[in-house]
């Protein structure tokens, strides 16, 4: 039997990409990350913060992306409401 | 045009003097004699000699006499490319089996890369195995007899793996006949430092420099200033010291291999005389040319081969060599064009120069012309080319659906996703995008 071409989505088939990765980040005194783990960050190219959702649970994250000794290349940001810290691909 | 796939990881396959152990292996006995292959040319002079021949004198370049001179016992075998260059191609196809991402140097000669590769076979030694294992598929299967005589004469491949061509290149000529060696990520620059300079693309002159300069292995060339080393000896230098510091890591580059567009003549009566061959390939390129699925590609690569009629050995016998049983014996050539034609004549061209220079060494039984790669014609031109086009990418399709089966067979769960668009304006990067299972 040929399934219906427009066949809904099943949510649960569904594999979330990107998904944050926890991660231990020191700050320096300007609140820019300067540790990742044992890494060391090399550069902090460019710094953002998102505020969205507010009509439901609000987010508030301040980005930074960042080049890591070796040459690797980060997006970190911080959960303002919790504290936490995550990285993310670029 | 379609990117090539590229892999840094690189593994090497090398078959030393590929024709004669493809003669040996079709032929029983053949393996215990000082044999010599004869060149596709009518030079008449020695191409490849077995390293039988190898300890009596005999080297390649030698003319029948000098050799025969030196060997009484010599074997000599009729050379028959086309013969050679379809077991390359279907070792190829075996290699492919394990990766998609294949590279062709001389005959004899593969890489294979092998990023991702871990999450399939394992660890690079698994990998290894897994080529060895193929390699021996292969070689069963050329060995026209399967018996265990042939396999006797099995392995005579090297196997290597490395980052980077050169790395798994080196590897493969350091290693033992049927074995690997398997250089680490991060342990190529130790791996490489004692190797001798022999291993480095060289031209002879460069090679007697470095001779005379003291350096014998790459460790010692790397040790010097890369300035000093590209004032010695310019843009080449400085090439071949990032080499054998292991800062140059050349990936395998894929190939895109359409399916050749072929056209054959047979003809009735061997053929030897020079203008009838001629007026043949002209009908086989307009033939070939008119073929639907060159409409709106102009040709880039083709090839020429030619069946010959089967021969005796007796004229050798007379010189005191061992012949080898008659075989068919075979003709190749092939041009590639810097300027992609859709002409007959300049296709032609560089045909009839070798037809003129390097021809057949006996009477043609068949003539065979290939077109083994195209380039999009103009855009007027292209828009006839859609019908190829969407049949290429149903043929792509079809290849796709085909290994999705299999591969969900092999692991009982599927493990190929689509790459949807779920929010893709969203500010949240993890909300743009979800992966999706592939059913094909």
């Amino acid at each position: 039997m040929v399934a219906p071409s427009r066949a809904p989505l099943r949510a649960d088939r569904l594999r979330a990409l990107n998904v944050p990765q926890p991660v231990a980040v020191e700050c320096d005194v300007e609140d820019r990350p300067q540790t990742v783990g044992d890494v060391t960050v090399a550069t902090v190219l460019e710094s953002w913060r998102i505020d969205d959702e507010w009509w439901r649970q609000s987010i508030t994250r301040c980005y930074h992306e960042v080049i890591l000794d070796g040459g690797r290349r980060v997006v970190l940001f911080e959960d303002v409401a919790t504290g936490e810290w995550f990285a993310q691909m670029p | 045009m379609p990117q090539r796939p590229t892999s840094s990881l690189a593994a090497c396959v090398w078959i030393p003097l590929f024709p004669l152990r493809c003669e040996e292996a079709r032929r029983e006995g053949l393996a215990t004699h000082p044999t010599a292959l004869l060149a596709p040319d009518l030079s008449r002079k020695l191409w490849q000699v077995s390293p039988l021949a190898r300890h009596t004198g005999v080297r390649p370049g030698m003319t029948v006499s000098q050799a025969i001179g030196l060997c009484p016992t010599l074997r000599l075998c009729e050379p028959d490319p086309v013969h050679y260059d379809e077991r390359f191609a279907r070792l190829l196809s075996e290699l492919n089996e394990i990766s998609p991402v294949i590279e062709s140097g001389e005959l004899g000669l593969a890489y294979l890369g092998t990023d991702g590769l871990e999450g399939i076979y394992g660890t690079p030694g698994r990998i290894v195995e897994v080529i060895k294992r193929t390699m021996e598929r292969w070689y069963v299967g050329t060995s026209e007899a399967g018996s265990p005589f042939h396999r006797s004469i099995f392995p005579s491949f090297r196997l290597g793996w490395g980052l980077g061509k050169f790395t798994a290149w080196v590897a493969a000529s350091r290693a033992k006949s049927g074995e690997a060696i398997v250089v680490p990520p991060g342990g190529e620059r130790k791996f490489l430092s004692v190797q001798p300079v022999a291993v480095l693309p060289l031209d002879p002159d460069t090679h007697r420099r470095l001779r005379q300069l003291g350096i014998r292995t790459l460790g010692a060339l790397a040790a010097l200033p890369e300035e000093a080393v590209t004032a010695q000896f310019g843009a080449a230098g400085r090439q071949l010291w990032r080499l054998a510091a292991g800062h140059t890591v050349e990936p395998v580059v894929g190939r895109n291999a359409p399916e050749p567009i072929v056209a054959a003549l047979t003809f009735f009566t061997p053929v030897g005389e020079r203008d009838l061959l001629e007026r043949a390939l002209d009908q086989l390129i307009a033939r070939a040319l008119k073929h639907p699925r060159r409409i709106g590609w102009r040709v880039q690569a083709v090839r020429l081969r030619a069946d010959l009629e089967s021969w005796g050995g007796d004229e050798d016998g007379g010189r005191g060599a061992a012949c080898c049983a008659p075989t068919n014996r075979s003709w190749l050539v092939t041009a590639l064009f810097k300027d992609p034609t859709a002409d007959a004549a300049r296709i032609a061209a560089p045909l009839r120069t070798r037809l003129e220079q390097a021809p057949p060494p006996g009477a043609v039984e068949r003539l065979v012309l290939e077109l083994t790669a195209f380039a999009p014609g103009t855009a007027e031109l292209q828009l006839f080319a859609r019908d190829a086009v969407a049949a290429a990418r149903a043929g792509q399709r079809r290849a796709l659906e085909s290994a999705a089966r299999e591969i969900q067979q092999r692991i009982k769960r599927s493990c190929l996703y689509h790459v949807i668009e779920v929010q893709p304006w969203s500010r949240l990067p993890e909300r743009r995008y979800a992966l999706i299972d592939f059913e094909p």
